[in-house]
């Protein structure tokens, strides 16, 4: 290409993309490639200068910019008065619909100018565009890695044996080839998918499997080191794991993560997070059960401290129990709370949601099942991934002490059990039931039953019902005719999600999410067959259904956006006691449904105390605090301060609550005077 | 008048000069005194400029007040590229009141720089390996403890703003130096009902009462005011994030581990030394120089990491044990088990991200500074005036003894005689007790044998750094254009040239030996483990070149078919232990 038709190319490019998506054009009815994503980006900031502000946060180590958007009362401001919320999507990069999803979020922030009234929001649509682009380019493959080079099996090159294309398709499937030492099997009732062969059923491995490619390090592996790197979704500090494949060699030691890290550390307005990916907290609570380096059930106190506690160190305690303990020998005035206890005892890390968090999260759940249920978006389908260590959205909730709300919009629809009625019928049962009550079962049981007993497809309901009346056939012949049949394949052994996955690619693509086997010559491994499943197919709806999906469930954050902990100046009260002695007793409540803070954050510690001051002239505080903490305020409660002041001559004093993340509030009081 | 200005003007000059004067930095460097952190980066530009062929400087990175970070790479070019040589890092002064391994480092570079040529030993170590010094991981802390008033164990951390008492205030609360006297000392104050009476032997130290003895002090804490008005002094100071609770390895958040700050390396500077050393693939033996204890720390630095592979405990008993030897009175110890439990510090950090082999060197034994006869001296004997609790906190020493110490072998420089204060707060109080240059930094007198024998250990590991020979055994012809080529390679050093620690965790790959010719091939290769018998583990796939660690004090040796002739050449090259090459001929 010539210098000046790449320049025309080029030129053509950028005005396609720069005019194709004005912020009130953006569609959805495809997805959006990570470039995309950043010009729709830019594209909302230029059309909606005075309420939003862009933030290039990092830059991926494939030199890509990693965006966040701003939208909200104070773009200009660099520390917040108002709370804000945080959420960002595709971390994993592996998830195209939680990206469309958080530009949904953004157009209908946009759209709603109540919502960003007196709440700043910070979303972040594409946390890892190297991998993200993945969905993009051909061969299709899904790799949640960014492009920072690894030595994925320790060898002397790094980042020299990736998939490949075998086959000409554009798509990286599976590769099946027999072999002695196969474990796989096709399942009976259903060729085309594989499972393990269990040698305690007397099943014979008959294939290995391998990724789609070539040895082409010749090491005699397959793909064993495809470019990249790190996947940014399990980066985070809580719960990391080292020496992972993927998690890169510290928490936060890729860009992007770091950079999202110390911004969402740094930003302290931010008072709840939300997270699109895989996973679902608003479904399903974060999960418990994990062993933490304590069991905060049956404590143990050491000897050390267990004889001036009075307690049996050879014994286990709760935590409640020890609370009772040390209450009574701690100075007068010292609060005790689990997180003291959990301190002087080194219990480590929580690593299981607290008690009084599940409570507000299985409360929203039953409520999100509603919603969706008004909103139709109620096909049962497959259940959202579990959380992974290292993720953003635990780590939100048990560093940065937030409310952490989790979000996935699709996974494949369950696979109706149609067999479960006929199957029922045994022969033993057909044989005791009579002609009459096997007629009554209805023409659509009695055509289950013939399909899960492994009748021939010509073999009606009707036609078995006709001979049962005119005779011909008795239920007794027939139970015994079906104890000679052979035994129907069973698609037992499929896992719930290939048949899912199946049954959708059949039903609902043509086939074309999962690809039948193709012989092939491979050059190392021989007749090999290459198909299955096509990657994306099981996260990632056609692209004709994003809009109903998002618009069914992106609106959820704003339900649960409403229900922010609010810190407000209630009811004062000030009580005259005596010459100029007056008592002023404030309440300061927390108007919204979540609590401040989330019992999580109590613990860590990391969200300040409300603050409490009262400020004017003329008035000296007798009793009391200048600055008085209040450590929590849950959701609909109120709790009070009070000071004893002194004011020779009437004034007003201030009430200020001060909060970084629950806003902040003042009331004026007036002392002495007539009223 | 013109006389007058010139006068003046020759004055300035002169106190000027004589103002420079004491503090000129010279070689060798003097280390009867400690160097605050302008005569640290003088010193280290000095040691550059006067060895340029041996040393470069860098600036690994910046603080959070913006003060350079400093390493300086000691490699001698003509001998090899700095990463072809095994590495030895030395820091210190990652907590800014620790500054003694500032002098460490110091110590080391000068010893090294300025025997080379004229002892053998270090001639012939310097050539071998590569060394890296960051004499103060902690600028901002090193300079701030010397220019701010503090006590020993203040000023630890990084200038991150910490609101320690949650009141939304940031580090508005901090000791104050009532008397001025550049020392954050104690305050105590006269009360019948207080829990400390004089000390019968000398009047400025202070003893807890017995159940029914009537009290004559209470003793207020450090000294200072209470600056926010909230009832409480001294309680917000400034930081508090731990420079070595804040690296990425195994770090926790700060309610499981006090001093973490928000989220690993969010310290500015350490960030940028933790991704300067990653660059240093070389670095196979690290020692981090702190005070106080005596004390040569090991990991695992936390019970749940699990203890370290057998093998690479048998290298930390060898090398420890000869740490024992080489400063008396140093104990070699397990960080978790004989100390504490801590994460995501900077020595397990080095330990397990780079596969080295690190040491934590608390130095100071504050039972050094005796002052006993040499009866007193027996053990079992008990010195004047010992007290128990002081006893068990300060080792066999006593405040009364140091005190002593203090007096006659410092002229009272280590301590504060109580004077009167008028406080804002408390009354008539009285303010005295031990200086900052005290307690867990030596009386400069003795720094010259505390830098030097911490050297001296430093210089018994780096010696034990991975030395590999390649020796080509046997180049036999067995069939028809077929040779048999077997190789050893050798280690005279402790270290192995992986730790099986990063073995275990596949860190990085193994050491490699490729064989390769023009016009030969290799057919087949692998691990010759019992030459006798002819016993080989071949290597199915890509035979010419192996995966291979040679051990501490061993070898590995290899056999390989080779089919074709002429020229062949076998190469190593290791992370740790550098490159080597043979040429053989196949005839």
């Amino acid at each position: 290409m010539t210098f000046i038709m790449r320049f025309f190319v080029i030129s053509v490019l950028l005005f396609t993309v720069s005019a194709g998506i004005m912020a009130a054009e953006l569609t959805f009815d495809r997805y959006h490639t990570p470039a995309a994503i950043n010009a729709a980006l830019q594209d909302f900031a230029r059309a909606n200068p005075v309420t939003t502000k862009l933030h290039t946060l990092a830059r991926s180590a494939g030199g890509r910019d990693v965006l966040m958007l701003e939208i909200g009362p104070e773009v200009k401001n660099v520390k917040k008065v108002n709370p804000a919320v945080l959420a960002v999507a595709n971390m994993e990069g592996t998830v195209p619909l939680s990206s469309e999803a958080a530009l949904y979020l953004i157009k209908l922030i946009l759209e709603k100018p109540d919502v960003h009234k007196v709440l700043t929001w910070y979303v972040l649509p594409c946390g890892n565009p190297d991998a993200a682009i993945g969905y993009f380019q051909k061969p299709l493959m899904m790799d949640p890695r960014n492009t920072t080079p690894f030595n994925d099996d320790r060898d002397d090159q790094t980042d020299e044996d990736d998939e490949d294309d075998l086959d000409g398709n554009g798509i990286i499937t599976t590769m099946r080839v027999k072999d002695p030492e196969g474990r796989w099997m096709p399942i009976p009732g259903e060729a085309r998918l594989m499972k393990r062969a269990d040698w305690a059923k007397g099943e014979k491995g008959l294939y290995k499997l391998y990724t789609e490619g070539l040895d082409n390090d010749a090491d005699g592996e397959y793909n064993e080191d495809g470019p990249g790197g790190v996947n940014i979704g399990i980066t985070f500090p809580h719960l990391f794991k080292f020496f992972t494949e993927t998690g890169g060699r510290w928490s936060g030691s890729e860009e992007e993560s770091f950079n999202l890290i110390k911004f969402s550390s740094d930003h302290r307005e931010i008072g709840m997070a939300f997270v699109f990916g895989a996973s679902n907290f608003c479904l399903n609570p974060p999960r418990g059960g994990r062993r933490g380096e304590a069991d905060l059930t049956k404590l143990k106190i050491p000897e050390r401290f267990a004889s001036f506690m009075g307690a049996d160190p050879n014994q286990t305690y709760s935590m409640e129990e020890v609370i009772e303990m040390v209450r009574p020998i701690v100075p007068p005035g010292m609060e005790v709370d689990e997180s003291m206890v959990a301190g002087f005892l080194g219990l480590g890390a929580v690593v299981n949601p607290l008690t009084d968090d599940l409570k507000f999260y299985k409360e929203l759940s039953d409520k999100y099942k509603e919603f969706l249920k008004d909103n139709k978006i109620d096909i049962e389908r497959l259940d959202p991934a579990p959380d992974k260590d290292g993720s953003f959205e635990l780590w939100a909730y048990y560093h940065l002490g937030l409310p952490s709300f989790a979000m996935d919009f699709w996974t494949l629809p369950k696979v109706k059990e149609e067999k479960k009625e006929g199957e029922e019928i045994t022969p033993e049962k057909l044989e005791k039931m009579t002609n009459e009550e096997f007629i009554a079962l209805g023409e659509e049981k009695i055509e289950a039953f013939l399909k899960s007993s492994g009748a021939p497809a010509n073999f009606k309901a009707e036609m078995v019902i006709d001979a049962l009346k005119s005779g011909k056939m008795d239920t007794k012949k027939m139970a015994e005719m079906m104890k000679k049949m052979p035994q129907p394949k069973s698609e037992e052994g499929a896992d719930p999600r290939d048949k899912a996955l199946l049954a959708f690619s059949d039903k609902e693509l043509g086939g074309k999410g999962f690809l039948e086997w193709t012989p092939y010559q491979h050059p190392t491994l021989g007749e090999v067959e290459i198909g299955g499943e096509v990657p994306f197919v099981h996260n990632t709806p056609p692209a004709e259904k994003i809009e109903g999906l998002l618009k069914g469930q992106v609106p959820w954050v704003f339900e649960i956006s409403q229900k922010m902990a609010r810190i407000k100046v209630g009811k004062t009260e000030v009580k005259p006691m005596g010459s100029s002695v007056y008592q002023v007793k404030v309440w300061v409540e927390n108007t919204g449904y979540l609590p401040y803070p989330t019992a999580m954050a109590k613990r860590n510690k990391r969200i300040q105390p409300v603050v409490v001051t009262l400020e004017g002239d003329g008035f000296k505080i007798v009793d009391g605090k200048k600055r008085s903490l209040i450590q929590s305020v849950a959701g609909n409660q109120a709790a009070s301060v009070t000071w004893i002041v002194f004011a020779e001559k009437p004034t007003k004093l201030t009430v200020k609550v001060h909060t970084e993340m629950a806003w902040s509030d003042a009331a004026s009081i007036a002392l002495g005077g007539s009223r | 008048m013109k006389k007058a200005i010139l006068l003046s003007l020759f004055v300035l000059i002169f106190v000027v000069v004589l103002h420079i004067m004491p503090g000129e930095t010279t070689l060798p460097l003097r280390f009867d005194h400690y160097y605050t952190l302008d005569q640290v980066h003088e010193a280290l530009k000095l040691l550059n400029e006067t060895y340029p062929d041996l040393t470069t400087l860098d600036i690994a990175g910046k603080s959070e007040e913006g003060r350079f970070i400093y390493v300086m790479t000691l490699n001698n070019p003509k001998t090899g590229r700095a990463l072809d040589k095994p590495g030895i890092w030395v820091d210190g002064n990652i907590h800014g009141n620790e500054i003694q391994g500032g002098e460490i480092c110091l110590y080391t570079m000068d010893y090294l720089l300025g025997n080379y040529g004229k002892n053998k030993e270090i001639t012939e170590l310097v050539d071998k390996k590569c060394f890296y010094f960051c004499p103060v991981v902690n600028p901002d802390g090193r300079y701030h403890f010397f220019a701010d008033p503090n006590n020993p164990s203040s000023n630890r951390g990084l200038r991150i703003p910490v609101d320690d008492d949650r009141d939304g205030l940031y580090d508005e609360d901090f000791p104050d130096d009532l008397d001025g006297d550049g020392n954050i000392t104690r305050m105590r104050k006269r009360d019948l009902f207080g829990q400390y009476k004089t000390h019968p032997d000398d009047p400025r130290l202070l003893v807890r009462v017995k159940p029914g003895e009537k009290g004559e002090w209470t003793i207020l804490g450090a000294e200072g005011i209470d600056n926010d008005g909230d009832g409480r002094v001294n309680e917000d100071a400034e930081g508090y994030v731990d420079s070595n609770r804040n690296w990425g390895f195994d770090w926790a958040p700060e309610y499981v581990q006090g001093g973490a700050g928000q989220y690993p390396f969010s310290g500015v500077g350490l960030k940028a030394l933790g991704e300067w050393v990653m660059q240093r693939t070389n670095i196979c033996m690290v020692w981090s120089f702190h005070n106080t204890g005596g004390m040569n720390l090991r990991g695992p630095s936390r019970k749940g990491l699990g203890e370290y592979p057998q093998q690479d405990i048998a290298v930390y008993d060898y090398l420890g044990a000869q740490s024992e030897r080489i400063i008396p009175g140093y104990r070699y110890l397990v960080s978790w088990k004989d100390l504490y439990t801590t994460y995501g510090d900077s020595c397990e950090f080095l330990t397990q991200m780079m596969g080295a082999y690190g040491y934590v060197g608390e130095v100071f034994l504050v039972e050094t500074e005796t002052f006993r006869t040499q009866k007193e001296r027996q053990p079992g004997s008990r010195p004047e005036g010992e007290d128990d609790i002081r006893a068990m906190m300060m080792g066999r020493s006593t405040e009364l003894e140091r005190l002593r110490f203090s007096d006659n072998l410092t002229q009272g420089d280590l301590y504060k005689p109580w004077t009167a204060y008028k406080h804002p707060t408390y009354g008539d109080v009285e303010i005295g007790g031990w200086v900052k240059m005290s307690s867990r930094i030596s009386a400069p007198f003795m720094l010259i044998d505390l830098v030097h024998r911490n050297a001296m250990a430093v210089l018994f590991t780096a010696k034990q750094t991975p030395e590999v020979s390649l020796d080509v055994t046997e180049v036999k012809e067995v069939g028809k254009g077929l040779y048999r080529v077997r190789t050893r390679l050798s280690n005279s050093k402790a270290i192995p040239t992986m730790s099986y620690l990063a073995q275990k965790v596949k860190l990085y790959p193994q050491d490699m030996l490729k064989v390769s010719g023009i016009k030969a091939k290799v057919v087949a290769g692998g691990v010759l483990t019992n030459a006798y018998r002819d016993m080989v583990t071949y290597k199915k796939h890509r035979p010419e070149l192996q995966f291979l660690v040679v051990p501490g004090f061993g070898k590995v040796e290899h056999q390989f078919l080779v089919e074709g002739k002429g020229e062949m050449i076998v190469s190593y090259e290791s992370r740790h232990a550098g490159r080597l090459t043979q040429t053989i001929q196949l005839k």
